[in-house]
């Protein structure tokens, strides 16, 4: 036998053999022992998913318990960013199946990159069909699925659409402000008005849906069910009646633009605040739409702006009731001081004019019948500085401290200030202007009814809201109490005088158009000159006299006389207030 | 077979080829238990076994050196079912791999690699040495003719065994080294040439080998998946048929290439060295049984085998646990396929024919 075997090189080949296992062996030790922990993380990332149950938001409800904002079940589709095997096809399914474009799409997952185990919504509140259609080609859609969610329904459509606000997602900077809180992205979150400002009451807790999933994503199993908290349901102060009646008197009146004010003068709380013209909330519940953006805010007539709160205008006569409480307060006038007013006011070579002439009339008669030469006596012999003042402690000119974002101050000018503004002497004629809103007096439309208030209740600065009650967890109702600004802002003798002057102005004369059968009402209108077309018409009264319960401003841009625009739909506001054999709007109980 | 021959019947390496076989059956049950009926992928286990073993006790019994006179008709064989399988080949994930036959249908690419075995060592054993390219090139005919073929079905993984074992047996057969060199020289030289002639997933799988990040939910989603699962075993595992990735089906493929990942994530580090210790058992009896083959012939055949089985348990395992980049190349006696345990079965009929028929005592 003359085999020899080749020992050497079978030892090599064995050799290497027994040094592959043994790298096996070390790298298993690696992957399993050493880094054993880690992948078992990831073996659960795998498995375990983790959905969110949006928590439904409060119910809004108006003061006599009807709801003016719910909640509606609805489906989005959502995407898995972990899971979009095959993306681009996946995204293009889909973009046919949504009418989105992939860019569109690809958009919504690029802004969700931080949170990549999260589901993208997105497009929300489809129908029945896009549902169907999603779930009959699950197999050429993997990572995507579909998400019960409730939807925010306001269920009058535009009306109070400014007072109630409307919710959105969430945007960096709310995001950055508000992470501690548990908001992530693609959250809703109130982002005008009542939704806005009661966002933390509104907002619920998510709950958390724990389910395990095969590789392809679909759920298998629960493994664990964290229920969401619905969010707190509050009543406002609103009363549907009376705002129903003020947005179908706004829209009555004809003109494109205005608002109404309807507050309760015992508490400060607003009974109805409509501004016109107005837009649906129930656009921006699931997404607002870019054409539906664009029409909004390339409107000229800004629907979105607010023009209870958000703009300040000319209040032009409405202002006289300032000029009449001064001069009462400063002693200058009283019931019965009469007044010469042949139709204009003679200052230097200055002319101020007047509708007509009058003759001679009593101090009340000038308020009756709104006569300009009255105030321009008055004004001038207050002077600006008084004028101001006046305004100032009647909550002209300054924030009310409503509880909803963008309110303006308005101006209201002085000798003091017009120096330091315009860089010009305030001239005695800037006095006469004044005395009649004229000039660089602006005014909210809430301001003056917040005034109005307080001639109503006797001399007490109440700050302006909207919340009545919010629900505890355990339904127990905690209350807004009033909130007194400034009080006994007049002297008794005064404010008598003012009312009845207000009074006669409502129901003898210029405001005659709001008088309510077999109700009393004060009030005052205004038609104010400015420089960008006809006259604004105001009118802002109270009623019933004797214990007023309802203030009303009716305010219509360009409206041109406030008795002929504006008192009709305060008229419509009273009725609803007081309707036939009427029970008065429930008073906010105290505790 | 004379009952000498019986006496020399090498027990250990029949005993770790009975545990790798039955071991491997649970663990296939485990992989397999969800894909509808539970017990479909055993049934065929153990009719596959049944017919392995039948071969294997053919080929023990048939002395290896009449089976391997007829290595000219044995190449021929080879290559005629290698090319039958362009014209009557069953397709499945891309490549031509089967060859139906009757109500059963077979992988004449596992069956090329016994084959390529026994009529190598014949070839090699013709040789006293090898010392020209005359020998040389025949040799490498030999070889490359069925391995081109493989590649263009294409299956690369078996390719590369097939590789494997020409290299490690052309090594035994005392080869000179400058001629082992020059090929390796020679395969660099091609290798981008190759690289060319790849399909677009083969490419993948090897850009992924790199850095499986590169497209986690794609090419690179196995090599990622397969890593977690065997990781999240930790030592002692999660439990026999508690694995969730493998319950749940996040391993593509984990009855067949990937089944490691259930020894590894069910048993954990613990399992996953019994069963590397079982296959080092069974590669140290191959081994010897080459050392002491009483001539040239077995101890080629039994390198040829040893070769084989080694590469398979290092490619695979490896490639669960990111060593390796992706290849189709199973698991011996554990990963579903009956072709590849029929053939594994034969050659370890083959190893113990050798060794029974061994004169000199074992060191």
């Amino acid at each position: 036998m003359d085999y020899v075997p080749p020992t050497r090189r079978l030892r090599i080949l064995l050799a290497i053999i027994a040094a592959l296992l043994g790298v096996l062996a070390v790298r298993l030790w690696q992957v399993q022992v050493l880094q054993g922990a880690r992948y078992l993380q990831q073996s659960e990332e795998n498995r375990v998913r983790d959905y969110v149950i949006t928590a439904p938001r409060g119910v809004i409800y108006d003061r006599k318990g009807r709801p003016l904002v719910s909640n509606r079940p609805s489906f989005a589709v959502a995407v898995l960013p972990l899971e979009l095997r095959r993306k681009d096809e996946v995204l293009a399914n889909l973009s046919a199946i949504l009418d989105l474009t992939v860019e569109e799409i690809q958009e919504k997952i690029t802004a969700n990159r931080a949170r990549p185990f999260e589901p993208v919504r997105v497009r929300r509140d489809v129908g029945p069909r896009i549902v169907t259609m999603i779930e009959e080609n699950r197999l050429d859609l993997p990572g995507v699925i579909i998400l019960a969610e409730p939807v925010r329904h306001y269920l009058h459509g535009s009306l109070a659409a400014h007072a109630l606000g409307y919710v959105g997602e969430i945007d960096e900077a709310e995001l950055a402000a508000r992470r501690e809180h548990g908001y992530r992205q693609g959250d809703l979150i109130g982002k005008a008005g009542v939704e806005r400002a009661y966002e933390s009451i509104l907002r619920g807790v998510d709950g958390r849906l724990r389910m395990e999933v095969d590789a392809l994503g679909r759920p298998l199993r629960e493994i664990a069910r964290v229920p969401a908290v619905p969010g707190r349901s509050i009543a406002l102060t609103l009363d549907l009646d009376l705002q129903r009646a003020a947005a179908e008197g706004l829209r009555a009146s004809g003109q494109r633009s205005g608002a109404v004010v309807a507050l309760d003068p015992r508490t400060g709380g607003i009974l109805a605040m409509e501004s016109l013209p107005s837009y649906d909330p129930n656009l921006f519940a699931t997404g607002i739409s870019s054409s539906d953006w664009r029409r909004l805010t390339t409107d000229p007539l800004r629907p979105m702006l607010s023009r209870a709160i958000s703009t300040a205008f000319e209040p032009g006569s409405v202002f006289k009731v300032v000029t009449a409480a001064a001069a009462l307060e400063e002693g200058i006038v009283t019931r019965t001081s009469t007044f010469h007013a042949p139709g204009y006011f003679r200052l230097g070579s200055w002319v101020f004019r007047d509708l007509r002439a009058w003759g001679t009339v009593t101090f009340l008669q000038g308020i009756q019948h709104s006569i300009n030469v009255v105030f321009y006596n008055l004004g001038y012999r207050l002077g600006g500085e008084r004028l101001a003042a006046q305004a100032k402690r009647m909550g002209l000119g300054e924030l009310t401290g409503i509880e909803l974002n963008g309110e303006v101050a308005g101006t209201i000018p002085s000798p003091s200030t017009k120096q330091d503004l315009v860089g010009e002497p305030w001239y005695p004629g800037d006095s006469v202007n004044m005395s009649i809103g004229q000039g660089a007096v602006t005014v909210t439309p809430l301001q003056v009814a917040r005034m109005m208030a307080s001639v109503a209740n006797g001399g007490t600065l109440l700050r302006p809201h909207l919340l009545l009650y919010a629900f505890e967890r355990d339904r127990a109702k905690t209350w807004t109490p009033p909130v007194a600004q400034r009080e006994r802002i007049y002297t008794t003798p005064a404010l008598a005088v003012l009312r009845e002057g207000l009074q006669a102005a409502a129901e003898r004369g210029t405001g005659r158009a709001s008088a309510v059968k077999g109700l009393t009402i004060a009030g005052k209108t205004g038609s104010a000159e400015n420089p960008r077309g006809r006259p604004h018409a105001w009118f802002a009264g109270y009623a019933p006299v004797e214990a007023p319960r309802v203030v009303v401003v009716a305010f219509v841009e360009h409206g041109y006389r406030g008795g002929l625009s504006a008192a009709p739909i305060v008229r419509r506001v009273f009725e609803a207030a007081f309707p036939p054999p009427a029970p008065p709007p429930a008073p906010e109980a105290t505790p | 077979m004379n009952p000498r021959a019986l006496r020399y019947l090498d027990w250990v390496l029949v005993a770790s080829t009975v545990a790798l076989v039955a071991g491997g059956a649970v663990i296939l049950y485990s992989a397999t238990r969800t894909f509808g009926d539970p017990w479909s992928f055993i049934r065929a286990r153990a009719m596959h076994a049944l017919a392995g073993t039948v071969l294997l006790v053919l080929f023990a019994a048939l002395d290896y050196r009449m089976l391997a006179r007829a290595w000219q008709p044995l190449l021929g064989l080879t290559v005629l079912l290698l090319a039958a399988v362009d014209v009557l080949g069953r397709t499945a994930q891309g490549a031509q791999r089967w060859i139906p036959l009757g109500p059963f249908s077979f992988q004449p690419s596992e069956v090329a690699k016994l084959l390529l075995i026994i009529t190598l060592a014949k070839h090699l054993d013709g040789h006293r040495e090898i010392t020209s390219w005359r020998q040389i090139i025949p040799l490498l005919a030999h070889a490359g003719i069925p391995i081109l073929l493989i590649v263009q079905q294409p299956d690369l993984g078996t390719a590369m065994v097939l590789i494997a074992i020409f290299i490690a047996m052309f090594f035994a057969g005392g080869a000179p080294l400058r001629a082992i060199a020059g090929m390796g020289a020679a395969a660099a030289a091609v290798a981008p040439v190759l690289w060319g002639m790849l399909h677009d997933y083969q490419r993948k799988r090897l850009i992924v080998f790199i850095d499986p990040g590169i497209d986690p939910q794609g090419a690179g989603y196995a090599l990622i998946q397969s890593k977690i699962a065997v990781g999240s075993g930790q030592l002692f595992g999660k439990g026999l048929l508690q694995g969730t990735q493998n319950l749940l089906h996040f391993i593509p493929e984990q009855h067949t290439d990937f089944i490691f990942t259930v020894v590894g994530e069910e048993l954990g580090f613990a399992g996953a060295i019994v069963m590397l210790a079982l296959f080092a058992l069974w590669l140290w009896r191959a081994g010897t049984t080459a050392v002491a083959a009483r001539d040239r012939l077995g101890m080629l055949m039994a390198v040829g085998v040893l070769a084989m089985i080694a590469f398979h348990v290092f490619v695979n395992i490896g490639m669960t646990v990111g060593l390796m980049p992706i290849t189709g190349i199973p698991l011996p006696f554990i990963s579903h396929g009956g072709s590849a345990l029929v053939v594994m079965l034969a050659a370890t009929g083959l190893l113990l024919n050798i060794g029974m028929r061994r004169k000199r005592i074992l060191f």
